[in-house]
């Protein structure tokens, strides 16, 4: 099976049950399909209902899901480890997504419990002769056997003699003395999960020889530290979250407040600049243009001609409730009816018109039933059929 | 204008690497490692310097007066202070006030200080607070628009435009893969623009992922002194020749019927009429350039050039904007590689500048450079443009 | 050195609560009082085609905050410059501008809404590293009062030299139409008005305030075209002092006396003592006003205190406007400590008019318990 980062594509599928958070999904309904491509590779289909989770391993391109990540194994691992980059990986092409983009963005943190790298106990015996202290070793002359049953086990010798120490994927029949357990077991002792005294007497580990022996060649190694973990004990970076806010009383003063007070009646007010004509929406107090005070107001549209169309597809958080809008939705820039030529107006796109749309066309306002003076009377703007 | 007071060269530029990256550092260490940077290639120590100018956006961070906090680091402490923000453009307002502040002679040698730690804050959300928050605030996505990209396909057909938008973009990539600072390296290849052109995540309409600039931590610092001590202090400092500030209101109600003239054309014609700089792509032998995008970076390239038509395409077609052509454009990879953004106006003067006394590294462009140009942009599309000189050997224009 | 003019000032009336404003019309009122003044104008020939602005981002509530002034500056298709700090310092930065001759005639504006946000100390709390300063509580308000302690145990100062300070600033307020506290109080209201932050009484604060300010500065040449009364602004200096509270002798006056000293050198001011006849100074709190006097070097040092009884203050025309505690928002207090000082000079002050004088200073502050000081020197 091959490995990136010392992880397999299969076991951040594997693990995704363990690692599915439930209550965070209750409202959600989605399927994601991931097409990993290159050695160890393969293709999933995961369904997220309702705080349900089901996993398929597929034979075959996915289709036919909300969205669907295609990348190769190494890109794959690497970002879901946080060895790579998740935004240079999009940007580069190394990751492509079909589909809707938000759902990765939005659900995936919700859903899962970030993936930690399976220990492997072959890693753990792997690195002995890296982990061996000499100066702990004077003296010593012992031959320590490991016998590991099950998934990921396998048998080994390390030799330690003249202070020096090698490793043999054999299991040697003079060893000092052998230890047969699972070798799971084995990885829970070694990350300190399992308590060595307990292991050996409810008989998880088995000590053949001499007993004295094992318990010495504790000493003789450095503790086994996963890789990547190293780094984060070794210093102290410390990431401190919070969100500073400053509740606020915005003035609208009396040009806004025009608008605002046109908008409960369906109407459009623009103040209209005494020198150019130019009518500036909304309207502000002064023409940038002419640097002359507008005192005067003209009522315009509602109804638009659509100069430029904007469909967004990036999910942008408010950052005044840190909500996510639904994607994709259409900014129009667009000429309300009486206003002058280079005065274009913003604003959003009834999301059933989103593929029908062109510039050129006509669109009028759709209001709000219940209107306040604020700009959610203003709902978005439709094709005026 | 009137004449300069007194000529400005300048002395030192540090540059911490760019990345979405440093949790190593908070805010004041990161600024101090740009200063100490700055400082070793001055070759000078911070008893040389009499005034600070610092830059960055509060509410990026959500800092009051950062520059308090980031006295720690940027040297401040005993000298007098500026604090300059306008937004996109403040790393080079800064450096236009460290001209103006040595040139008028209340300071002999002044530092500049451009900083952003974006992963601190969002970026984005902090954008979008720009807008009028009664009414823009809901309608905004951060600096997120593809009006460029429309505009640009309707103007030169759909496949020339994107496939020039592509192009200029890895152009920018190559580049940025040279520079040992940039922080987006992705290793393009022009075989590549076909599938990127039509498989990277689209933002708004084809404006895709690939296209825009990135989110990063950084700081830049500049260091300019007065005609006399720069030559005493340096043996290679670059000349700043003039600058322009273009502003424009606020809002974007630009796509009516009828279009102005873009501030950045406005600039330019400007700048250039008082130089006596008649063609712009002959005169100068390097463009650093504000490219939020790679639409906006090509669209922009032939307002900033007052380029008509399609030459500006041309020339990108042609091979003129590589590190081996007419005039190239950002050999630092430009703004899609690397952008902290209240140092990023400032990355493009210092390349410039670096260009300019032929040690900028593995970008160095190979034939001799003694003209650049730089820009910054921000805000409802603001325009700042520089000129810089390798010689003092410049002709003043009578009533320019 | 060549000199620079201030040919006016327009200042909004301080208050409160300008809820019915946005910022952007207050400073439009102040933008017209200008141009009504001096009839400069934005024409690309011989009009002003540079802007200094002063604002904050956090105050304002609005990222580039100045992006929603373009329109009321008249900085469409112009130079405009940000400077993101107390507004004095957009004074130095565009009297380098014409002192360059990158531009020769620049007009400086600034604004602040205090009333906006529901908290200042808030916003103020946000200027402190997040880790350690922040969480601590600290604010522009308990930081002041442990400078307030520190400088009480240097000079001696009072409870009583304290209310001092304060009932006359409420004199010289009620006399100037641009001043927020005006209510005219007494010793004892000071000595036993609520305690804020100890030893800062509520009546030791400056109170929220809302306003703008413009001036329209030209280069000697060209003053002319706009007045035929200019002061002149000869001196500028401003210094920065640490940032944590324990690297600093809170009660030193570190930065403000390298501030000044900058600024007299660069006028050729030899002895303050003698040459300085009028100072605005940004007394938050009450306890600044001699301090802050001392570092001026108008007194000597640890004499603030006494130098209060001794009538120092009348003597140097100090806050003739009401000064800081009379109520001017924090962002802007050192345009309307200059804006007072132009007007004396310019024997525009109406009643409060002083006599005999000819040098003025004005000084502002930035950051916590004074890190920064920003000093102007300013003559006839």
């Amino acid at each position: 099976m091959a490995e990136y980062f010392g992880t397999a594509v299969e076991d951040i599928f594997n693990t995704m049950e363990e690692r599915f958070l439930s209550e965070g999904t209750l409202d959600v309904d989605v399927t994601i399909g991931y097409n990993i491509s290159g050695e160890g590779g393969g293709n999933w289909k995961v369904t997220i209902k309702e705080g349900t989770l089901k996993v398929e391993d597929v034979d075959g391109e996915v289709t036919d899901c909300t969205a669907i990540l295609n990348a190769n194994a190494e890109t794959f691992v690497g970002v879901t480890l946080g060895k790579l980059d998740a935004g240079e990986a999009f940007s580069s092409g190394n990751i492509k997504v079909d589909g809707d983009l938000t759902v990765l963005v939005a659900v995936l943190p919700k859903a899962f419990k970030p993936f930690k790298p399976v220990i492997k106990a072959s890693a753990i015996v792997e690195s002995v002769e890296e982990r061996f202290r000499p100066e702990k070793a004077e003296g010593v002359d012992i031959k320590i056997g490991y016998d590991l049953s099950g998934d990921g086990g396998g048998q080994w010798t390390v030799v330690v003699k003249d202070q020096t120490c090698t490793l043999k994927e054999v299991l040697d029949d003079d060893c000092t003395v052998i230890m047969r357990m699972e070798a799971q077991v084995f990885v829970d002792l070694n990350q300190g999960k399992l308590d060595g005294g307990t292991a050996f007497s409810s008989g998880q580990v088995k000590v053949d020889g001499d007993i004295g022996a094992a318990g010495q060649s504790a000493s003789l190694f450095e503790k086994y530290v996963a890789e990547g973990a190293a780094e984060e004990e070794g210093e102290e970076l410390i990431s401190l979250k919070c969100v500073p806010s400053i509740n606020q009383r915005y003035a609208t003063g009396p040009t806004m407040g025009k608008w605002f007070d046109g908008l409960k009646e369906k109407k459009f007010f623009a103040s209209k600049c005494p020198q150019c004509g130019r009518t500036l929406v909304p309207p502000r107090e002064i023409c940038a243009q002419c640097r002359v005070r507008c005192n005067e107001f003209v009522e315009i549209g509602p109804d638009a001609t659509v100069t430029l169309i904007d469909v967004v597809y990036y999910a942008s958080p408010d950052p005044l409730t840190g909500k996510i809008r639904e994607t994709p939705y259409t900014a129009l820039f667009m000429v309300l009816d009486g206003v002058s030529r280079d005065e274009s107006f913003a604003h959003d796109l009834n999301p059933k018109d989103i593929d029908r749309i062109k510039p050129g066309m006509k669109v009028r306002p759709v209001w709000a039933e219940k209107r306040t003076g604020s700009y959610k009377d203003l709902l978005y703007f439709e094709i005026a059929d | 204008m009137a004449k300069k007071n007194r000529n400005v060269g300048i002395i030192g530029i540090g540059q911490t690497e760019y990345s979405s990256h440093k949790e190593h550092q908070n805010q004041a260490e990161m600024v101090n490692e740009a200063v100490r940077y700055a400082l070793e290639d001055a070759n000078i120590t911070l008893d040389d310097i009499d005034c600070v100018v610092h830059g960055n956006m509060e509410l990026f961070e959500m800092v009051f007066q950062p520059d308090m906090w980031h006295s720690l680091g940027s040297g401040a402490y005993g000298k007098d202070q500026f604090r300059i923000t306008t937004g996109g453009t403040t790393g080079a307002s800064l450096v236009c006030a460290a001209d103006n502040l040595v040139a008028s002679g209340m300071y002999d040698v002044v530092m500049a200080i451009g900083m952003e730690k974006l992963q601190e804050g969002h970026t984005t959300g902090g954008i979008t607070n720009m807008a009028d928050p009664l009414w823009f605030r809901h309608l905004q996505t951060g600096a997120l628009t593809a009006t460029t990209a429309t505009m640009m396909m309707e103007e030169f057909g759909e496949e020339r435009a994107k496939k020039a938008a592509m192009k200029y973009r890895i152009l920018m990539d190559k580049h940025a893969c040279l520079n040992p600072r940039a922080h987006r390296r992705f290793g393009l290849e022009y075989d590549q623009a076909d599938d990127l052109m039509n498989t990277s995540p689209q933002l708004v309409g084809e404006l895709r992922l690939i296209h825009m600039c990135s989110q990063s931590d950084g700081a830049c610092v500049m260091i300019l002194a007065s005609e006399k001590k720069a030559k005493k202090m340096c043996k290679t400092p670059v000349w700043i020749r003039d600058h322009i500030t273009v502003h424009r209101e606020e809002t974007f109600n630009n796509f009516g019927i009828e279009m102005p003239e873009m501030t950045h054309h406005y600039a330019a014609r400007k700048l250039f009429e008082r130089n006596g700089i008649k063609d712009p792509v002959e005169y100068f032998d390097v463009f650093e350039m504000y490219d939020p995008s790679a639409w906006w970076g090509l669209d922009w390239a032939r307002e900033f050039l007052l380029l008509k038509d399609d030459e500006h395409i041309k020339l990108l077609e042609d091979g003129e904007f590589d590190l081996d052509g007419k005039l190239p454009i950002n050999p630092s990879g430009g703004v899609t590689a690397s952008n902290p953004i209240g140092a990023t106006a400032m990355l493009r003067p210092a390349e410039a500048a670096m260009q300019l006394r032929g040690d900028a590294g593995p970008q160095q462009i190979k034939k001799k450079v003694k003209h650049a140009l730089a820009s910054g942009f921000g805000g409802t599309l603001w325009s700042v443009l520089m000129m810089l000189e390798k010689d003092l050997d410049w002709q003043e224009v009578e009533n320019g | 050195m060549k000199r620079v003019a201030v040919c006016a000032v327009a200042q909004y009336k301080c208050d409160s609560n300008i809820w019915q404003k946005r910022f952007q019309g207050m400073l439009l009122d102040v933008l017209e009082d200008i141009q009504k003044q001096t009839g400069m104008h934005f024409s690309e020939e011989g009009g002003v085609r540079s802007i200094v602005s002063a604002s904050d981002d956090v105050f304002d509530a609005r990222t580039i905050s100045d992006n929603g002034m373009t329109d009321v500056l008249g900085a469409h298709y112009r130079e405009e410059e940000k400077m993101a700090q107390e507004s004095l310092n957009a004074l130095g930065y565009a009297m380098s501008i014409i002192l360059s001759g990158h531009e020769d005639v620049v007009y400086v504006a600034g604004h602040c809404k205090e009333s906006q946000g529901e908290s200042r100390n808030v916003c103020t709390n946000l200027s402190y590293d997040p880790f350690y300063g922040r969480a601590m509580g600290l604010d522009y308000t308990n930081v002041a009062a442990l400078q307030a302690r520190a400088y009480m145990e240097k000079s001696g100062l009072t409870e009583e030299q304290m209310a001092k300070v304060v009932v006359r600033a409420r004199q010289w307020a009620e006399k100037n139409p641009y001043a927020n506290a005006t209510e005219q109080v007494e010793l004892g209201d000071v000595m036993y008005s609520p305690m804020l932050c100890d030893p800062i009484r509520t009546m030791h604060a400056y109170p929220v305030s809302d306003g703008a300010v413009v001036m329209l500065l030209a280069s000697e040449e060209r003053a002319h075209e706009f007045t035929d009364n200019p002061v002149w602004l000869t001196g500028f200096g401003s210094c920065m002092d640490s940032y944590f509270l324990g690297d600093r002798d809170l009660a030193s006056n570190f930065a403000l006396k390298n501030a000044a000293e900058r600024a007299y050198k660069m006028a050729g001011v030899k002895d303050a003592k003698k040459e300085i006849d009028l100072v605005e100074v940004m007394d938050c709190y009450a306890y600044q006003q001699p301090m802050w006097l001392e570092g001026l070097g108008l007194c000597g040092d640890g004499e603030g205190a006494k130098f209060i009884d001794e009538e120092g203050p009348a003597k140097y025309n100090v806050n003739l406007s009401g000064g800081m505690l009379a109520g001017n928002p924090i962002m802007t207090s050192g345009l309307y400590r200059m804006a007072e000082a132009v007007l004396q000079l310019k024997g525009d002050a109406g009643e409060r008019q002083a006599a005999d004088v000819n040098r003025a200073i004005a000084q502002s502050t930035t950051g916590g318990a004074g890190q920064f000081h920003t000093v102007v020197v300013l003559e006839k």
